[in-house]
């Protein structure tokens, strides 16, 4: 006899968290708590050059000044942030050339979650910059990339060898006075991505970067700075997973991308921290201020996202369209079960004449699951011809979850043409009867439908990610479905 | 420094009313009237008046509207008038002036009664100021607080009326006034009722209006409301409009915006508090000049198996701006639940801005809901396709604006009404491109 559909349904949507381990490797850990003596601490500790130092400390000033964000239609966990350490980076200063040097226990951990940094050369096309916990401890690839004069390194190392690419662009898109934790970002960031891509260069390969949370009660604090210069294409892959623990870990990062002249960049993530267990205890606060801007004319960024982590994942990857006949893709699926939230959606600014977006979201709530897409399309007045199509789904799994849909669309130029659309349901019962009549089990089924729902998005991932992907969605869904 | 300005120009019409709440004379309230005026002009008194900080307001300032040195609570006037704004229309006249009622009406099945008299009963506690969400909605609880004038309409179990009821607010602007008018409309069991309400104005100097109508539509009741608000530019008409529904009940609103009224504010809220409602939600606002329109409307489906449809259109010329706010809401419980929303914009002019914002929060799973939102322009193909035909450029744009009313204009089931609006669109249209 067949496993009825509760039964799988109460095993699925109880699952827990495949990838929750931690290992033990000794920290360089800063003392709890946020004042202006760490601030000072992770700047000397990095050595960076007293303007760094004093943005960051403009940037703890507008963190003390701004209000907790109160519009969220979800409560707002109260964050003691003098609770949490701002500064974790393993032990072992040395720069690794070879893996053989590398601590054992952190490629074990690599190895656990699926990117074994040894094999990482082998595979094809994919330069790895491994931020564990926040000190990028291996970057390969250096030298195909060095050939084409493209920059793939930690923040930390780019400030001290292109302090000038750094000084021009940090926070030239996000600014330190942002938002509260765009503000806290830029007060203790620890480390990050930092991308140049020179005139006219098509990067060869993948740029991907794993991020991981590692040690108990330390936010991570990334920044990544991705800078395409004229007639460039770079495509970025981001991925997380993160051990478990009991006590809610909070990651605000900021990405902020610069598109010039007809340049392109394609930046991909796939989230899969740890949500908290399925009475919604522990987890981790993904608050992430993403925005990239169109610089010069003709100039293109897409932003690709597959969300199944985190218990609170709050994050709006924008794009200001300010060159004439720049685009900007927003695609998004986020799937939420148990107790987690997701709020996220994005905004797109159309400020040339021409300009194009397309948003296309996904939401899957299961469970208590609470899934807001929330967006902006603003066309000003000179953006002539401005052009945006808006699609946001919902698919409701379970009578307990929740799907919203807040978007703001203001037009201030007649000639622009902006769509938007959305619509919620649930899995059709005549789709699964006709797949079951084909003997497809109804578990298959919906991951069948599912996995078709998600399609438009997933399409859009890289290869490599698109595999990860999908196993990520089938692990997270496919079973909660009844 | 201009805000500062403001700041201290709306504390002045707010301290006014602050200081009328406490002379005003309490001893003919009852004492559940009372006690909901006292809760109202707490909250107003803590809110003040709205702020673009409130996310309800953000995009509508009425700061630069309170300005003027308002007369607050006008009396009623005796000067007669009787003109009819729509022609032929056939139905049972009431004549509102500054919101009060003046003469007896007598209509079979329906009993209207101006608000003082229908106050000296208590059934009404059950009725007045129950739903409205005075809290959140600043300009609703000032109203609660102060009204004085306005009607009640009650029909009787089972009662089918045979024309419509149309209300025509006079407002008397000889000088300066702020009027608060109260409308409660109580639908039994059974009844059908079609109430059109049109608004003329005397005078011009600033007018503000701020009314509250209550409409509870029992079971198996029929109301259907129409909000005509065609007014002078002197006129800034804010309106809340909260519906609750019982269970098997129809409910129909229709509302046609047109200038040239400074701010036309209308915040529509339906509780669906029944199974198996059905209810029509249909709006155009055709806004010119410096026309400010700006609709929330909210509905919120608590019980199961109801239908919910709602269709607003919005044309925009000049230097007008209009706001579009619509939020469905889907409670756990009410599974079956068909909600649909769809808000298309036309923008005529470069100067004018619109701003949508169709939202939807749904709990339940089994559900069908949609929304749907556009701006844009006139469609330059068919544009093209008429200019072929030998149809000029303005009569051209002229018909494919009234095309694009036709989805709203059409639902009107009253042809005298439905008439009416569509000549003012042709004329204001004309108008526009002269």
């Amino acid at each position: 006899m067949a496993k009825n559909s509760a039964d799988i349904l109460e095993e699925y949507s109880d699952k827990e968290y495949e990838y929750g381990f931690v290992t033990d490797i000794e920290m360089d850990i800063a003392p709890k708590g946020l004042n202006e003596d760490i601030i000072r601490f992770i700047s000397a500790k990095k050595g960076e050059p007293q303007w760094l130092l004093e943005w960051r400390l403009k940037g703890y000033e507008a963190f003390l000044k701004q209000p907790d964000p109160h519009w969220q239609n979800f409560e707002f966990p109260q964050i003691d942030f003098q609770d949490i350490s701002y500064y974790a980076a393993p032990r072992t200063k040395a720069k690794y050339k070879d893996m053989n040097e590398v601590d054992p226990e952190l490629i074990a951990t690599f190895e656990k979650l699926g990117i074994p940094l040894s094999e990482q050369k082998i595979l094809a096309g994919v330069a790895v910059d491994a931020v564990f916990d926040s000190v990028s401890v291996a970057t390969t690839f250096q030298e195909t990339l060095k050939e084409h004069g493209i920059i793939f390194s930690s923040v930390s190392k780019a400030v001290q060898e292109h302090p000038e690419l750094i000084q021009k662009y940090l926070g030239s898109v996000v600014p330190y006075s942002d938002n509260k934790f765009a503000a806290l970002n830029s007060a203790v960031f620890s480390d990050g991505s930092f991308v140049y891509i020179p005139k006219g260069v098509r990067c060869p390969m993948e740029l991907s970067t794993y991020f991981r949370i590692n040690s108990g009660n330390t936010g991570q604090f990334e920044r990544t700075l991705i800078i395409a210069d004229e007639g460039s294409y770079v495509s970025y892959l981001e991925g997380c997973t993160a051990p478990k623990r009991d006590e809610n870990q909070m990651h605000a990062a900021v990405v902020e991308l610069v598109a010039l002249e007809n340049a392109e960049i394609k930046y991909s993530t796939v989230q899969n921290w740890y949500p908290g267990d399925k009475d919604g205890k522990g987890g981790i606060y993904n608050f992430v201020t993403k925005r990239g801007v169109c610089r010069g004319a003709n100039a293109k960024i897409s932003w690709t996202q597959v969300e199944t982590g985190s218990a609170i994942t709050w994050k709006y990857p924008s794009v200001i369209l300010r060159g004439d006949h720049s685009s900007g893709e927003f695609y998004s699926v986020a799937v939420t079960k148990n107790k987690q939230i997701a709020d996220t959606g994005t905004k797109m600014f159309h400020i040339g004449k021409g300009t194009k977006s397309r948003i296309i979201s996904k939401g899957i709530s299961a469970g208590e699951g609470q899934n807001s897409y929330r967006g902006l399309v603003n066309v000003g007045s000179k953006a002539e011809n401005a052009r945006n199509f808006t699609q946001c789904d919902s698919l409701l799994i379970g009578d307990r979850c929740g799907a919203h849909t807040f978007p703001y669309i203001e037009s201030k130029n007649r000639t622009a043409t902006i769509e938007h659309e959305a619509t919620t349901s649930k899995i059709g019962e005549d789709q699964i009867f006709y797949l079951n009549q084909r003997g497809i089990d109804t578990e298959k089924a919906v991951a069948l439908i599912v996995n078709g729902y998600a399609k438009e998005v997933l399409n859009q991932l890289p290869m490599e990610f698109a595999v990860e992907a999908q196993k990520l969605l089938s692990i997270t869904l496919e079973g909660s479905v009844g | 420094m201009i805000n500062a300005i403001k700041m201290t120009t709306t504390t002045s019409l707010y301290d006014q009313f602050i200081a009328l709440y406490r002379e005003k004379e309490k001893v003919q309230d009852n004492r559940w009237l009372t006690s909901i005026r006292d809760t109202a002009f707490e909250s107003f008194s803590e809110k003040g008046f709205p702020t673009t900080k409130m996310e309800e307001w953000r995009f509508t300032n009425v700061a630069p509207f309170l300005k003027e040195d308002f007369r607050l609570q006008p009396g009623g006037t005796s000067s007669l008038l009787r003109q009819n704004i729509i022609p032929s229309l056939d139905a049972y006249e009431i004549v509102l002036k500054n919101g009060m009622l003046n003469e007896d009406v007598s209509i079979p099945g329906v009993k209207v009664t101006p608000l003082r008299t229908a106050l000296k009963n208590d059934d009404l506690k059950t009725y007045l100021g129950k739903h409205t969400p005075l809290k959140k909605n600043p300009f609703a609880a000032l109203n609660t607080a102060f009204f004085e004038n306005g009607i009640v309409i009650e029909t009787e179990k089972n009662a089918i009326g045979d024309k419509p009821l149309h209300i025509t607010h006079v407002y008397y602007a000889e000088e300066a006034v702020f009027i608060q008018p109260r409308i409660l409309v109580i639908a039994h069991r059974g009844s059908k009722i079609e109430i059109v309400e049109s608004v003329t104005v005397i005078g011009d100097k600033p007018l503000f209006v701020n009314s509250v109508t209550e409409c509870y539509v029992a079971e198996n009741a029929q109301v259907d409301q129409y909000n005509l608000q065609i007014a002078p530019a002197n006129a800034h008409l804010v309106h809340f409009n909260q519906v609750v529904q019982q269970g098997n009940s129809l409910y129909n609103n229709y509302n046609y915006i047109l200038p040239d009224a400074a701010l036309v504010r209308n915040n529509l809220h339906l509780d669906l508090n029944g199974s198996n409602t059905e209810s029509h939600l249909f709006g155009l606002y055709l806004a010119g000049n410096q026309q400010l329109t700006d609709i929330h409307t909210t509905v919120n489906h608590l019980f199961p198996n109801c239908f919910s449809n709602e269709l607003y259109k919005g044309v925009l010329l000049d230097n007008s701006r209009s706001v579009f706010s619509g939020r469905i809401y889907v409670a756990q419980d009410a599974q079956k639940t068909n909600a649909f929303q769809q808000n298309n914009n036309i923008l005529l002019s470069n100067k004018a801005i619109v701003d949508s914002k169709p939202q939807l929060e749904i709990f339940a799973d089994d559900v069908k809901c949609s929304h749907g939102s556009t701006v844009g322009s006139i469609n330059k193909e068919a544009l093209f396709y008429l200019h072929t035909r030998g149809i000029g450029e303005i009569a051209a744009r002229n018909l494919m604006v009234q095309a694009f009313a036709f989805d709203v204009t059409n639902k009107i089931q009253i042809p005298a009404v439905r008439e009416y609006i569509e000549k003012r669109i042709i004329h204001k249209m004309a108008e526009a491109y002269d």
